[in-house]
């Protein structure tokens, strides 16, 4: 019964922290994109227009629920919550802090790039139900979109993997810091097992991790239909794309469902790449700072931080880069990011063939 | 308990929505439950302790193979989709003859094999759970997959990936634009 009881609360304190990241993330972008276009941003609705997200969530709830008259009834309604559904349990496979973690699967990161892919059925469940033409052209563009970039996604996951040899994102993580139960090079040559810190993350640990982590950056920005590839729902040419017809609760589903893509690819590149919960700090000397600062509400915090930065750097990037034409969002995945992504593969299996063994 | 009560959903889930799925008369609604059938039927794959084809199962028939199947429908001819859906309603007509007997097959070879299994256990099984050669619902089957794969099969494994790597060039062929014709 215990079991049943934290199998229950787990998924409602996720979805509670989804809620209130979504809350704080879009008054943050609201306030990045002020700043970047040199205007002040929202500043009416409390101080400094804090509850400003608030008030809009409240407006949402209580808006009628429209469905058009031509639509295809069930697959509207549903569409929303295959969506967030589909974010939603990639959730359930990722890290905290050192043994924190909802599941502790073996699979965790191909489980993640399985549960992801059905995003792409609810987008299209949206685009064809509303029976818009707006909306089946975004979804199927987003379709195309997601369906290319999941390469990249997947090689360069592939590359660091190759190096990690586990799928299990809660090993992947110990075996980035102090607590890790193998021999950790900084680029191949200089033993930190004991050192820890910024030294010991996978993207340190070999040149090239560097930029499959660029890769996966790039690819994941795709994935989760952020500017500058937000084709799918380009405003000027696609009225609001595949959420065109969605109001009210509904659309409210699909807006949690973008900031929790967000947060979840930037979670997922931090615990592989950057290190998960392990402190940026390393021990230097007697200043035994890493040990210091390794736990459990250390963790959690170091997560969260890297990865509210990383989300911090896409919303920068939206509001700096303009939106890509639609071929050079293709040429730049099949031309560029797959061929590198295969050749940091190869590396990396050189690499662990020739360096670490 | 908790445990056969998730089976037997999945499994009711994955029978109903098939049955739906044949009767359905609406195509794109069709399509979406067989993605019902195939998410319910990965389900049942994790009862068989069989983690990796589950999530193989999602990544590249949800991910992969219906998205195309619904990219093909939506992009195809309405004239000729009506055609296809316009097939005889009789009882007795030749794609009704086609699906009895195999449905007929089928279920004979089911019946037998619960017929014959039900009264005693295979030999195999009896000995490998007398030696404890099981799998247990906490072992690293990825890790045993690999090594199986690279090393016991890895010549049914590379011939497959050749396989697909001839359907990956002949799918780039045909779909290249003809300049010099």
């Amino acid at each position: 019964m215990a079991d049943l009881i934290i199998h229950i609360l787990v998924p409602l304190a996720i979805f509670s922290f989804i809620a209130g990241f979504t809350l704080f993330a879009v008054y943050a972008e609201r306030k990045i994109a002020g700043f970047v276009q040199d205007r002040l941003g929202p500043m009416e609705t409390g101080k400094y227009g804090l509850i400003q997200t608030l008030a809009d969530i409240l407006k949402l709830l209580q808006k009628e629920f429209i469905t058009p008259s031509a639509a295809d009834r069930i697959l509207f309604a549903i569409a929303p919550v295959v969506i967030f559904a589909a974010v939603f349990i990639g959730f359930s496979v990722v890290p905290w802090a050192p043994d924190f973690i909802p599941a502790n699967t073996n699979t965790g990161l191909f489980f993640i790039m399985a549960v992801v892919s059905i995003d792409a059925i609810g987008i299209l469940m949206a685009g064809w139900g509303s029976n818009n033409k707006y909306s089946l052209l975004g979804s199927i563009r987003a379709i195309s979109q997601m369906v290319s970039y999941e390469l990249p996604v997947g090689l360069s996951l592939i590359a660091a993997v190759m190096i990690t040899q586990t799928l299990n994102l809660n090993d992947i993580a110990y075996l980035q810091g102090i607590a890790s139960p193998e021999q950790i090079y900084f680029m191949g040559f200089w033993d930190v097992t004991d050192v820890g810190g910024i030294f010991a993350w996978h993207i340190f640990q070999a040149p090239h991790l560097l930029i499959v982590y660029a890769i996966f950056f790039i690819a994941s920005l795709a994935e989760c239909n952020r500017a500058p590839f937000d084709i799918p729902e380009a405003e000027s040419e696609l009225i609001g794309g595949f959420h065109t017809e969605y109001g009210g609760i509904k659309f409210a589903f699909l807006f949690l469902a973008e900031y929790a893509m967000m947060f979840l690819v930037a979670i997922l590149g931090v615990v592989i790449f950057l290190g998960g919960w392990n402190s940026p700090l390393p021990n230097i000397g007697s200043l035994r700072l890493a040990d210091w600062t390794t736990g459990l509400g250390w963790g959690i915090a170091w997560t969260l931080l890297k990865s509210l930065a990383i989300v911090g750097v896409q919303m920068w990037i939206r509001w700096t880069l303009p939106r890509f034409r639609a071929d050079q969002l293709l040429t730049l995945c099949w031309k560029v990011l797959i061929p590198l992504a295969f050749v940091c593969m190869a590396i990396s299996g050189l690499w662990r063939i020739l360096v670490i063994l | 308990m908790i445990e056969s009560f998730l089976f037997y959903a999945f499994a009711g889930v994955a029978i109903l929505s098939a049955l739906l799925l044949v009767h359905i008369r609406n195509t794109a609604r069709a399509l979406f439950l067989l993605f019902v059938v195939l998410f319910a039927m990965a389900g049942l794959y994790l009862f068989a302790l069989a983690d990796f084809i589950a999530i193989t199962q999602i990544l590249i028939y949800v991910g992969g193979v219906l998205i195309l199947l619904i990219f093909a429908f939506m992009l195809s001819n309405k004239e000729l989709l009506a055609d296809l859906q316009s097939t005889s309603g009789r009882f007795i007509s030749l794609p009704n003859w086609q699906a009895l007997v195999l449905v007929i097959a089928f279920l004979s070879l089911m019946v037998y094999s619960y017929l014959s299994w039900s009264q005693q256990m295979p030999q195999w099984i009896a000995q490998s759970e007398a030696k404890g050669k099981m799998i247990l619902p906490t072992d690293n089957n990825i890790k045993v997959l690999g090594f199986k794969f690279m090393t016991q099969y890895v010549l049914p494994f590379e011939i497959i990936s050749v396989f697909l790597m001839m359907t990956l060039i002949g799918a780039a062929h045909l779909s290249r634009k003809e300049s010099n014709k």
